[in-house]
């Protein structure tokens, strides 16, 4: 009879308004970009290639390892600072982590179109205080990514 | 070395460990989902949507990780049956009015027998019937005496059967 209750389910972009959540400071941008899901997460999925053109403050980004779904990478920003990020990369679905920084992608089929949601988060103490602020920003940053994530999905 | 309480993983997510985060939340929604979706029915997503965001906004305040899926269980029912009620459409009938096998209003799912049903009543027979809880932790969990527990699962429960045996 169990088997019959009815059950609900989290899309992977609210699943990432959950992680937002918890993560003090954190940075969330959710928008609907007129593309298919395999098109847009093609984009998104491609950290080497792709990731340095949607986050400014990333010049590169290498993939050093992988082992199915977690991947380790090295990351170079624009100011020279390297990073190593753990990574959890499947369909809709991609943390990274380095000492310093948490970024986050989601992606669900929305009609013909695709839900993104965006997540940024820097580590370090005290970003708690700085939580009401740092969310301000997440609609300016936001945009911004949106824009050239649609620029990346439209000239594929 | 396996982790079957997974206090390894509660405990990065505590320190803010984003990648334990996510693998937590791997684990935590589809039990929130099983507890929700029978409580706020169609508000069942939104319901599950707000346990897991009070549950991942307070799991510093988590002092046993091993019993991280109880203190989960908490939150969700609460969390379900507040947003159920507060997006109720439609007034359910009071148990007593909840048809009879036999009436030709009867449908024979468990999803609209459960709609006829107050939200509090979906709580009790789910941490009852799915959870398997007895009637003092129930009560506990949903703050109404033991009596009050047995009475409306007596009652619920029989309504829920002879529809669902039918």
């Amino acid at each position: 009879m169990n088997a019959d209750w009815p059950v609900a389910d989290l899309d992977p972009v609210r699943r990432m308004g959950v992680l937002a959540a918890g993560i003090p400071g954190s940075l969330f941008a959710v928008d609907v970009l007129d593309a298919p899901f395999d098109r847009v997460w093609a984009v998104a999925a491609d950290l080497e290639r792709e990731l340095p053109k949607l986050v400014r403050d990333i010049r590169s980004m290498r993939i050093v390892r992988a082992d199915g779904e977690v991947l380790v990478a090295d990351a170079v920003g624009r100011l020279g600072l390297r990073d190593r990020f753990d990574v959890v990369l499947r369909p809709g679905w991609c943390v990274m982590q380095s000492t310093r920084v948490i970024g986050g992608m989601a992606a669900v089929a929305d009609g013909a179109g695709t839900r993104f949601a965006f997540l940024g988060a820097l580590r370090m103490p005290g970003v708690r205080l700085a939580d009401p602020l740092l969310r301000r920003l997440a609609r300016p940053v936001g945009r911004g990514m949106f824009r050239r994530l649609r620029d990346e999905v439209q000239q594929r | 070395m396996p982790d079957p309480d997974h206090v390894g993983l509660v405990r990065a997510a505590q320190r803010g460990d984003a990648l334990a985060m996510q693998e937590l939340l791997g684990l935590l929604t589809p039990y929130v989902g099983r507890l929700c979706g029978p409580i706020a029915l169609s508000d069942g997503p939104d319901a599950t949507q707000e346990a897991l965001i009070s549950i991942f906004r307070n799991l510093r305040q988590l002092s046993e990780p091993a019993a991280v899926f109880g203190w989960a269980r908490a939150i969700a029912v609460r969390e379900a049956v507040r947003v159920a009620r507060s997006a109720r459409r439609t007034v359910p009938a009071e148990l007593a009015d909840v048809p009879a096998a036999g009436d030709p209003q009867l449908a024979t799912d468990v999803r609209d027998v459960l709609d006829r049903l107050a939200p509090e009543h979906r709580a009790v027979l789910v941490l009852r019937d799915l959870e398997g809880l007895d009637e003092r932790t129930v009560g506990d969990l949903l703050r109404v005496p033991a009596g009050t527990v047995k009475s409306r699962l007596f009652r619920a429960r029989r309504s829920f059967r002879k529809a669902w045996e039918r």
